[in-house]
C-alpha cells in the first residue's frame, strides 16, 4: 500500500478473493501504485472523512475515485454513499459502485444517492479484468476532477 | 232509518278492517304523553307482556336501549308536529329478548291541532335483521381473512425477494473466484502445466461462466413474476423490427431469409412482449444455423376470436413427443454441444404470454423446422 496522502484510488471490498482479483487486474493495467484498500464501510468512511487512523489526511487531497462494493460489513455501501454525497467536503469524490448485485432497487437507490457509475462485476474473469482496467484508466487518467480549495 | 243502516254498514266495515289488521300487524295506541291505551294480541305476543301489564304503562316499557337519544328525540319531534314517522326499531320483550319491528306511527290531532293519540302499526322484522347481521359478520370475517392472506402473501413475496437478492449477490462471488483463480493459474503457471492440465482449467472456467449464466437467467425468470404489467396499445410490426435489429449480430455472417407478414396491433406490455419476440426470433436463428438456406417467417393468423402470432423456421426442429417439456425452466431438447443455451428462454416466453392472458404452443418435426404460436389477448392473468 502506498503513502496514504497520495492515494488516487480507494478500493472498498470485503471479499478477499474479489479483492485479490481486483488488485491483480489493476496491477496488470499498471494502475495499482496508489491504491488504498478498505475492508468494510467504517474503514472507508474513516479514510474519506479523515478520521481515526486517517486523521492526518487532508480533505484537499481526495482520491480520484472510490471503487465501492455495496454489501459490506458494519456500514453498508449505500450508507457510505449517502454520507459521502451528503457532505460538502466529500460530495465531489467520484464513486463507482462495483458489485455483484444487478437488482434494480440497488441500481436505482445508488444513482438516487448520487453515485457516478454502477458496474456489475462480471463472472468471466477476462471481462472482469477488462472492466477494472477500463474503470481505472477512465477515472485515474482521463477524468478531470474539480480543483479542491478546501 | 236509512242513516242508521249506513252507520251499521260503516261500523261493520271498520270492524272487518280492524280484524284483518290484527291478523297481520302489531298495533298499539298511546296518549299524547306516550302512555299505552290500547294493544292488540300480536303486540302482547311479541312483547310477552299481558294486556293488563301494558295498559296505562309508558311505552318505554319495551325500550331496548339500542337507539341513540337523538333517534328517539327525532321520532317524538316528528309525531309531535303531527307528521307520520316511519322506521325500524329494536325493542325488548318482558323476558329480556330483543325483537325488531318495522314501524309506522300515525298521530291523530284534536281540534286545536295538538296530538290526541298516536297509533303505531308494526311488523316483525327480527329474522331479516338477524340475516343482515349475519351477512355483516360474514363480510367482516371475509375482509379479515383477505387481510390475513394478503399479509401472508406479502411476507412470502418479501422472503422470495430476499432469497433472489441473496442468490444474485452471494452466488456470483464464489463463481468469480473459481473463474478468476483458474485464469490466474493459466496466466502465471502455464509453462508448468501439461496440456491436459490447461484444458481442465479451461473446463473449470467454462463451467463457472455457465453457472453464472444460469443464475442470471433464473433471476430474470423469477423477476417476471413480480413485475407489474404495463398494458398499452402495441405496434407488433414495429416491435418485431426492433427485435430483429437487436439480433442483427446473429445474422451478420450468414444468409437468412426473413419474411415478416402483416402484424396487427395488440394490447400489452411493450418491454415484455419485445422479450417474447426476441426469444422466439433468436431461437429461430439459432436452430437454423446449420441450414444452407435458412428461412424465418413471422406472421399473424387472424380468426374471429383471436390473433395468433407466429414465428416459423426451417431449422432443426424437435420431436413432438417432447413438446410437453418445451416451456419448462431449464428444459432443453438439444445437446449443449450442438446448440448453446440455458433452457430458460421459452419458459420466459410462456410466463409473459400467460401473464397477458394468452396461450403459447409449438408445432415441429425433427429436421423439418418449428413453428411457435402465441396470443396475447384475453383476460390478464397476473
Amino acid at each position: 500500500m502506498s503513502d496514504p496522502t497520495s492515494v488516487e484510488l480507494l478500493l472498498v471490498e470485503d471479499n478477499p478473493q474479489d479483492l485479490e482479483l481486483t488488485l491483480r487486474a489493476l496491477r496488470k493495467a499498471n494502475l495499482a501504485a496508489r491504491v488504498h484498500v478498505a475492508r468494510d464501510g467504517v474503514e472507508a468512511a474513516e479514510f474519506l472523512f479523515c478520521e481515526g487512523p486517517h486523521a492526518t489526511r487532508q480533505f484537499s487531497r481526495p482520491p480520484k475515485v472510490v471503487l465501492l462494493d455495496l454489501k459490506l460489513p458494519k456500514l453498508d455501501g449505500l450508507e457510505v454513499i449517502k454520507r459521502v454525497k451528503g457532505d460538502p467536503r466529500t460530495k465531489f469524490i467520484p464513486i463507482v459502485v462495483l458489485t455483484s448485485s444487478r437488482e434494480q432497487r440497488d441500481v436505482v437507490e445508488s444513482y438516487q444517492l448520487g453515485v457516478n457509475s454502477y458496474i456489475v462485476k462480471p463472472v468471466n474473469s477476462d471481462h472482469f479484468s477488462a472492466a477494472v482496467r477500463e474503470l481505472g484508466t477512465y477515472w485515474l487518467l482521463l477524468n478531470q476532477p474539480p480543483k479542491t480549495n478546501a | 232509518m236509512h242513516n242508521e243502516e249506513q252507520l251499521k254498514a260503516s261500523l261493520k266495515e271498520n270492524g272487518d278492517l280492524k280484524a284483518a289488521l290484527d291478523e297481520h300487524a302489531i298495533v298499539a295506541i298511546t296518549d299524547p304523553r306516550g302512555r299505552i291505551t290500547y294493544v292488540n294480541d300480536k303486540f302482547c305476543a311479541i312483547s310477552k307482556y299481558s294486556r293488563e301489564e301494558l295498559i296505562g304503562q309508558d311505552h318505554r316499557i319495551i325500550n331496548s336501549g339500542h337507539h341513540p337519544k337523538q333517534f328517539i328525540r327525532e321520532l317524538w319531534e316528528t309525531i309531535g308536529r303531527g307528521r307520520v314517522w316511519h322506521g325500524e326499531i329494536k325493542n325488548q320483550a318482558k323476558d329480556g329478548s330483543f325483537y325488531w319491528v318495522d314501524t309506522t306511527i300515525v298521530p291523530f290531532l284534536d281540534e286545536n291541532g295538538s296530538p290526541r293519540q298516536y297509533v303505531a302499526i308494526r311488523a316483525d322484522i327480527t329474522t331479516r335483521k338477524a340475516a343482515e347481521e349475519t351477512v355483516r359478520h360474514l363480510n367482516a370475517d371475509l375482509e379479515q381473512r383477505v387481510k390475513e392472506r394478503t399479509a401472508q402473501f406479502e411476507a412470502a413475496n418479501r422472503e422470495l425477494e430476499a432469497f433472489s437478492y441473496s442468490v444474485s449477490h452471494d452466488l456470483r462471488a464464489p463463481l468469480r473466484a473459481i473463474d478468476g483463480y483458474s485464469q490466474a493459474v493459466l496466466e502465471d503457471f502455464a509453462a508448468l502445466l501439461p496440456e491436459e492440465g490447461r484444458r481442465h482449467l479451461e473446463t473449470i472456467r467454462q463451467s463457472a461462466q455457465r453457472m453464472g449464466e444460469l443464475i442470471d437467467d433464473l433471476l430474470a425468470f423469477a423477476r417476471l413474476g413480480r413485475q407489474e404489467l404495463a398494458r398499452r396499445p402495441i405496434d407488433m410490426a414495429d416491435l418485431v423490427r426492433r427485435a430483429l435489429a437487436d439480433l442483427e449480430f446473429a445474422t451478420r455472417d450468414r444468409p437468412v431469409e426473413i419474411q415478416v407478414g402483416a402484424l396487427p396491433e395488440c394490447s400489452g406490455d411493450f418491454v415484455l412482449l419485445k422479450q417474447v419476440w426476441l426469444n422466439l426470433l433468436s431461437n429461430a436463428l439459432k436452430y437454423t444455423r446449420k441450414r444452407a438456406a435458412a428461412k424465418v417467417e413471422v406472421g399473424c393468423l387472424t380468426n374471429q376470436h383471436e390473433q395468433v402470432y407466429f414465428v416459423r423456421d426451417n431449422g432443426t426442429g424437435f420431436d413432438m413427443r417432447y413438446v410437453g417439456k418445451l416451456f419448462g425452466v431449464f428444459q432443453r431438447l438439444h445437446r449443449a454441444e450442438d446448440y448453446e443455451g440455458t433452457g430458460v428462454g421459452l419458459a420466459i416466453v410462456q410466463r409473459i404470454v400467460h401473464r397477458h392472458g394468452g396461450r403459447v404452443w409449438a408445432e415441429a418435426a425433427v429436421d423439418r423446422g418449428a413453428t411457435f404460436y402465441f396470443t396475447v389477448n384475453g383476460n390478464p392473468n397476473p
